[in-house]
């Protein structure tokens, strides 16, 4: 069965198309990027999955229920790491399970532990604004796993993070999905992050958004991203979906002019 | 120590040369005093005579409920104002108005209202904390990043868990230097409003003063003044970086 059933999915924003009839299934335990210009309705797509956004035309489900705001199916992660700046790394990272009321104690040693794999380990009592850019979003990564949500919403987790320290969290991203298996749908404008991360790549057009193409990724398990970044397999598939995402572009930009 | 040896030495010999030249009758004494004079004063107001600790705390009492009672209502109605904002837009034009009306030409009116007591002083100052910290209350309150408060409701928070998880510690900050003003704000107010007219209070203390060219007494009250004023700063100062470390 799969986790995750989009059917049909039409989303307008007044009179603007934002989403046109979008079908997507995505299975449990996979990990799928979707990808497209910016304004396609990718971040759309994904503010629906978390109830965020109302459901207009279409169905969506998710483990067989309705997507609502608060489902604890899901956990939900930003593109800036929205760490709450009064609150230290070890106290962000439990948030998530302060929240959903895991007990205090079960907090503490869950964030403990996922700080240490995260690489913050000695970091605990520091509040964010003592930490590095990529230490944040480490952190974020971390208040992400501590919650046992078998599904993964991610817009852009790396987008503003530079390209060195991308690398590092996109691998510590792998390594942390191959430990604790979930179902991963993660957003993002960069298509050799998409190839690099996931099963399927699902390719958007520009507005209106439509699914155009919906790859799968034949490398192998374990990857390593920065030994990807010259692997030839990697390159041919990366210029293989770059070539649909020109695809979406150039029709659109027909129906324009 | 070192540090402060500059300060001293000008301290020394600006007093010194005051004295000097009052003592050489180069300016007149009533209208300068001297600092053997401030002295003297301040001595027997606190020490001899003691009548100033009386004053001091007439208008210390002022000010802190002054303060208290202007950054409570102030809070509880930016809250308001914040989760209703149809009252905000109803009340803005008549609370900009009397925002807009200078403070001490209410005096007259809080006098015959709430008589020559602390009362008029107190309704002075608190007019003047409320307002400012209104106006911080809704600006720290509209400021906490809307990420935070997205991330909350997606990990299934309540509004009341928002409120006090996210909200509230988001607007600290800009509530705080609010609260830091009003202190200020109060102060002023109860300081003023007794030189307007009052029975007690180092405002009234110094309006006297100065009705009888005591200019000694004079220079003593604004340098007390000044201290308090100083004080009031360096203690909020203090307690925000107690609380708000993580800044």
């Amino acid at each position: 069965m799969a986790a995750i059933s989009i059917s049909g999915l039409t989303v307008r924003f007044g009179e603007v198309l934002a989403v046109d009839n979008a079908s997507l299934d995505i299975g449990d335990g996979e990990f799928v990027s979707i990808v497209g210009p910016s304004g396609c309705g990718k971040t759309t797509i994904l503010n629906l999955l978390t109830g965020l956004v109302p459901l207009q035309d279409g169905r969506i489900s998710l483990l067989g229920k309705t997507p609502s705001v608060g489902n604890p199916d899901v956990a939900y992660m930003l593109a800036r790491d929205s760490l709450l700046p009064w609150r230290s790394a070890l106290d962000n990272a439990a948030y998530g399970m302060e929240i959903r009321g895991v007990p205090e104690a079960e907090r503490e040693r869950r964030a403990r532990a996922l700080l240490a794999e995260v690489g913050l380990k000695g970091f605990e009592k520091h509040y964010p604004k003592m930490l590095s850019h990529g230490m944040r979003q480490r952190c974020a990564l971390a208040r992400t796993f501590c919650l046992d949500s078998p599904v993964m919403l991610m817009d852009e987790p790396f987008g503003a993070l530079d390209a060195q320290t991308k690398l590092q969290l996109e691998d510590l991203l792998l390594r942390l999905w191959g430990e604790h298996r979930r179902t991963v749908v993660f957003i993002t404008h960069d298509l050799a992050e998409a190839v690099a991360l996931s099963d399927r790549v699902i390719v958007m057009s520009a507005r209106p958004g439509r699914i155009i193409a919906d790859m799968h990724i034949a490398l192998e398990r374990p990857r390593s991203v920065r030994a990807l970044q010259h692997d030839k397999h990697f390159l041919e598939i990366y210029a293989r979906v770059w070539e649909k995402l020109e695809e979406g572009l150039g029709n659109t930009a027909e129906v324009m002019t | 120590m070192s540090r402060a040896m500059p300060h001293v030495i000008f301290i020394v010999v600006f007093l010194g040369l005051w004295e000097f030249v009052m003592r050489r009758q180069w300016l007149p004494e009533t209208f300068f005093g001297t600092p053997s004079g401030i002295a003297a004063y301040l001595w027997d107001g606190f020490v001899t005579g003691r009548k100033l600790w009386l004053e001091l705390g007439y208008t210390l009492v002022g000010t802190v409920v002054s303060f208290l009672l202007g950054s409570s209502t102030a809070l509880a109605l930016g809250l308001v104002f914040v989760m209703a904002p149809k009252v905000e837009q109803a009340m803005d034009p008549y609370l900009a108005v009397l925002n807009a009306m200078p403070r001490f030409a209410l005096a007259p009116l809080f006098l015959l209202w709430f008589g020559l007591g602390i009362g008029s002083k107190i309704a002075v100052g608190t007019s003047l904390a409320f307002f400012i910290v209104l106006a911080n209350t809704v600006a720290g309150i509209r400021g906490v990043s809307t990420d935070l408060v997205v991330l909350s409701r997606s990990l299934g928070a309540t509004p009341r868990q928002i409120f006090f998880k996210v909200t509230l510690p988001g607007a600290v900050p800009v509530i705080f230097s609010g609260l830091r003003l009003a202190l200020i704000f109060s102060m002023l107010g109860v300081v003023g409003a007794e030189i307007i007219a009052a029975e007690h209070g180092l405002g009234q203390t110094l309006s006297y003063l100065q009705s009888t060219f005591n200019m000694n007494g004079v220079m003593a009250l604004l340098a007390l003044l000044a201290m308090l004023g100083m004080l009031v700063t360096r203690g909020m100062t203090r307690l925000e970086k107690a609380l708000l470390k993580w800044q």
